[in-house]
């Protein structure tokens, strides 16, 4: 195990040493001070404003008190001196698969993502514990100006873009996790797509965790010039350990005048990991900015994808999906504010709890006294599949402008028990009825999502709808 | 003194992430806003019981001073709850009934607050299988009036229950905690149109089998006045059935709030519940919040959901209004009091709507809407 002080010594000149019997290049000790942050950041040969700006952000983390709100004896049992916040397994950034060290290639390659890379993507990041550790973009793009870095390469190579527009969205003070992302941050994505550019086929970044109390803190920033688009995927796994591990990640996206940015998530995280993340985007004049979410694992899930819809006429979607299932909890939503006249938003949030799993919306939308003709949907269903799981909603609908027209609908059900028996009248189990009618009941999410993640969510859910019957 | 320690132990400022307390802190509730402080000087308002048209009240129903038997009580806010129980000294009224009592008269209860600060603890003791309807009105020129219901709802009784809030001025500060009885229903309606500041706390519990809840409100508020309603239904019991209609006019400068909470604890199989607020906002200062939350923790339900919805006068049918000769003022006032007549109508008999319809359409007209 290194230690802190020694990884000080040999900051700069990581390859010489930090190895453990966990394959690591660099592991910093378990706990987290001033120094451990200042660490992080010289071992990145930061710039001075960035390293700055981690302090500062991990004295708010100190001060800031726990939430009181949520889950909070899940809350409670985050020890957050146990946690790794830094681990490195690989050298260095490679954007050719066979130069990525064997064992981590070997799990992406299960994890399918070289395959997909070939077939569906436009660009790829592949991030392993604290870093990228694979990193590729088509050409095509390249020459017409697009970025697709991860995001320490992108401070390192465009420093004053990421200077202008990083914490511009999310502030170090807007919660005590994103204070701590701030601190800590390592990896993630760094996208700017160029004025008129359309990023015809998705970008993935795929994220895991492999290390025991393991702390993923990675930060993600896209900025989508006037008129631009791109679908932007995240899927992310981690092994299943006895003790827990924090994923704590920022995501920043800002959508300039008629841009478009949607964002993917498919979060498949093991039942021994928090998932406590910030996601917000602010959209100017007539751009969109979509959210669609799926939340299938996790020991905790705190996430409410957010829209700040500053620009007239801007649009926002959220689309999202939870899966609680035992000793789960699924506390996720989505928060839209719309500031400038002419907006628009939708929420559609789709939830299921099993064996005494616990899913619950979350959501704020408001409407702002100088948003005129402003219109919102927001709807919230429920299914609740057995006796020893719940479901919550817990909306908040703030509107100060009458003009507006504001709609929220929620629902909690079991699977109807016509529904079953019309399929299973027609040759089905009643374990492949139940499967078939859970998988049309996350359809409109599906559906938003590219095909292979859409087959592959199916077969997940139909795996997790196993033995669900009797 | 027992009451005050209960009070005090309680009384630190409630966290304002739990949204009880999110947009009408305790603070700006109480009577100094020093929530230390338990006034000197509380005068208990004036009360009369009577029939809807003036004559007396039947015999089986009374309002007598004392104690009833331990009810098994929805949970409750501890804070505004211990502060009434304080400032009254636990000296309450009890409206009581027999068993079997029925009325096809409308009955009133008349609550007549003046002065500074005013209280009262009423207990709703309603015997078996009655059956009757009662509006419960809360008037006056006071700075502060603080209302606390508390009660059950006997085995097999169908009451309508109306509160009409139409004080002059001042802060009405308004907690329900009812339970009710096995197959009974409770229909209980909120009208409300005066107070400059009003904080209500409706809980409502179905403990046991087959009893069934309707929650209807027709809020009317305007100028300054900011109106903060928070109501919780909890399904405990089988066969449950409950519905929330909550329809409020906002104009003018001010604040309407609605909270709800939605609880169907396991065990309450074949529960059927749901609950929806509306806002009509009538002016462009006027704001409308809503939390309408829901945790249910059976899946043996019948349906549980919740809706809201916020929006302006809808521009057709002022439109269809003033082409059948309505002037715009008057299609505007037919279209508020419509949107509140379709709770204000379900409330109860013909003859209470066309009293409330009265009472309502005088406070329509002084209505600042613009």
């Amino acid at each position: 195990m290194v230690k802190s002080q020694e990884a000080r010594e040999v900051v700069g000149d990581y390859k010489a040493g930090w190895h453990d019997s966990e394959n690591s290049t660099i592991r910093f000790d378990s706990g987290l001070s001033e120094q451990v942050v200042r660490d992080i950041s010289e071992l990145k040969n930061e710039p001075e404003w960035m390293t700055d700006m981690r302090i500062k952000a991990y004295r708010h983390f100190v001060d800031r008190p726990m939430p009181t709100w949520g889950n909070m004896s899940m809350l409670k049992e985050i020890d957050f001196d146990k946690i790794c916040y830094y681990l490195r397994s690989s050298g260095a950034t490679e954007n050719n698969w066979d130069n990525v060290p064997e064992e981590i290639r070997n799990t992406f390659d299960r994890l399918g993502i070289p395959d997909a890379e070939q077939k569906w993507l436009s660009g790829v990041t592949a991030q392993y514990e604290s870093e990228a550790v694979y990193h590729s973009i088509r050409e095509d793009l390249v020459e017409q100006g697009v970025i697709f870095l991860d995001m320490d390469s992108g401070l390192r190579e465009y420093p004053d873009l990421v200077k202008k527009w990083f914490c511009s969205v999310v502030p170090f003070s807007d919660n005590k996790f994103s204070a701590l992302n701030t601190a800590v941050w390592s990896g993630g994505s760094f996208i700017y797509v160029p004025k008129g550019v359309h990023v015809e086929m998705p970008v993935q970044a795929y994220f895991r965790i492999n290390a025991k109390n393991m702390g993923q803190f990675e930060r993600t920033l896209i900025i989508a010039d006037e008129g631009s688009s791109i679908h932007y995927v995240e899927g992310c796994t981690a092994p299943t350990y006895s003790t827990d591990s924090l994923h704590s990640a920022v995501v920043e996206l800002i959508a300039l005048p008629g841009s478009h940015i949607r964002y993917s998530t498919v979060q498949n995280w093991s039942a021994n990991v928090y998932n406590l993340v910030t996601k917000r985007g602010i959209a100017h004049e007539k751009a969109t900015i979509e959210w669609v979410d799926g939340n299938i694992g996790s020991k905790l899930t705190m996430k409410y994808p957010s829209v700040i819809l500053k620009g007239e006429g801007s649009h926002a979607e959220v689309i999202s999906v939870a899966y609680s299932g035992k000793g789960q909890h699924q506390d996720a939503g989505a928060k839209i504010h719309h500031l400038a006249s002419n907006t628009t938003s939708k929420i559609l949030s789709k939830s299921i709890s099993k064996d005494g799993g616990r899913g619950s919306y979350r959501g704020m939308v408001t409407v702002s006294a100088k948003a005129e003709n402003c219109k919102l949907n927001i709807v919230c269903d429920a299914l609740i599949l057995d006796e020893k799981s719940r479901s919550d909603t817990y909306p908040t609908m703030e509107v100060a402008n009458s003009t507006a027209k504001c709609e929220h609908e929620a629902s909690v059900s079991k699977v109807s028990d016509d529904q079953l028996f019309y399929l299973m009248s027609r040759g089905h189990t009643e374990e492949q009825a139940l499967a078939l009618i859970v998988n049309g009941f996350f359809e409109p999410f599906t559906r938003e999502l590219p095909m292979e993640y859409a087959v592959e969510l199916n077969a997940l859910m139909a795996l997790e709808m196993e033995g669900s019957i009797g | 003194m027992n009451t005050i320690n209960n009070y005090l132990e309680v009384s630190e400022l409630p966290n304002r992430a739990d949204h009880l307390w999110r947009y009408t802190p305790w603070k700006r509730v109480h009577p100094t806003g020093k929530v230390k402080i338990i006034p000197d000087k509380v005068i208990e308002p004036r009360i009369k019981l009577l029939n809807l048209d003036g004559t007396g009240a039947p015999n089986g129903i009374e309002l007598v001073r004392g104690e009833v038997d331990k009810i098994d009580l929805p949970d409750s806010d501890l804070v505004s709850t211990s502060f009434i129980k304080a400032i009254t000294n636990e000296s309450k009224w009890i409206l009581k009934t027999e068993g079997k009592f029925t009325s096809k008269e409308p009955i009133l209860l008349e609550i007549n607050a003046e002065d500074d600060v005013n209280a009262i603890h009423l207990s709703l003791d309603i015997g078996e299988r009655s059956e009757f309807e009662i509006v419960t009105i809360v008037k006056g020129n006071t700075n502060w009036m603080g209302l606390l219901r508390t009660g059950r709802i006997g085995k097999g009784s169908n009451i309508n229950d109306i509160t009409v809030g139409l004080q002059e001025r001042g802060t009405l500060l308004r907690v329900d905690s009812i339970s009710l009885g096995r197959d009974s229903q409770f229909k209980t309606g909120t009208v409300s149109s005066g107070s400059e500041r009003t904080k209500a706390d409706l809980r409502y519990k179905m403990g046991e089998i087959g009893s069934d809840l309707r929650v209807l409100g027709s809020i009317l508020s305007r100028d300054s006045m900011h109106i903060d309603y928070h109501i919780e239904i909890q399904h405990e019991a089988p066969e449950t059935f409950s519905r929330l209609e909550w329809h409020a006019a906002c104009g003018g400068k001010s604040k309407t709030i609605g909270t709800g909470m939605l609880k169907v604890e396991n065990g309450s199989k074949g529960a059927d519940a749901s609950q929806n607020f509306h806002n009509l906002l009538l002016s462009r200062n006027a704001e409308a919040d809503g939390i309408p939350e829901l945790e249910v923790l059976e899946n043996e339900v019948v349906g549980c959901g919740h809706g809201i919805a916020n929006g302006p006068i809808d521009e057709e049918q002022l439109f269809y209004l003033h082409a059948r000769g309505f002037s715009p003022a008057d299609a505007r006032s037919a279209l508020i009091a419509a949107f509140l007549n379709s709770t204000l109508s379900k409330m109860g008999s013909p003859q209470v709507h066309e009293w409330l319809s009265k009472m309502l359409s005088s406070e329509l007209k002084s209505m600042n809407t613009t």
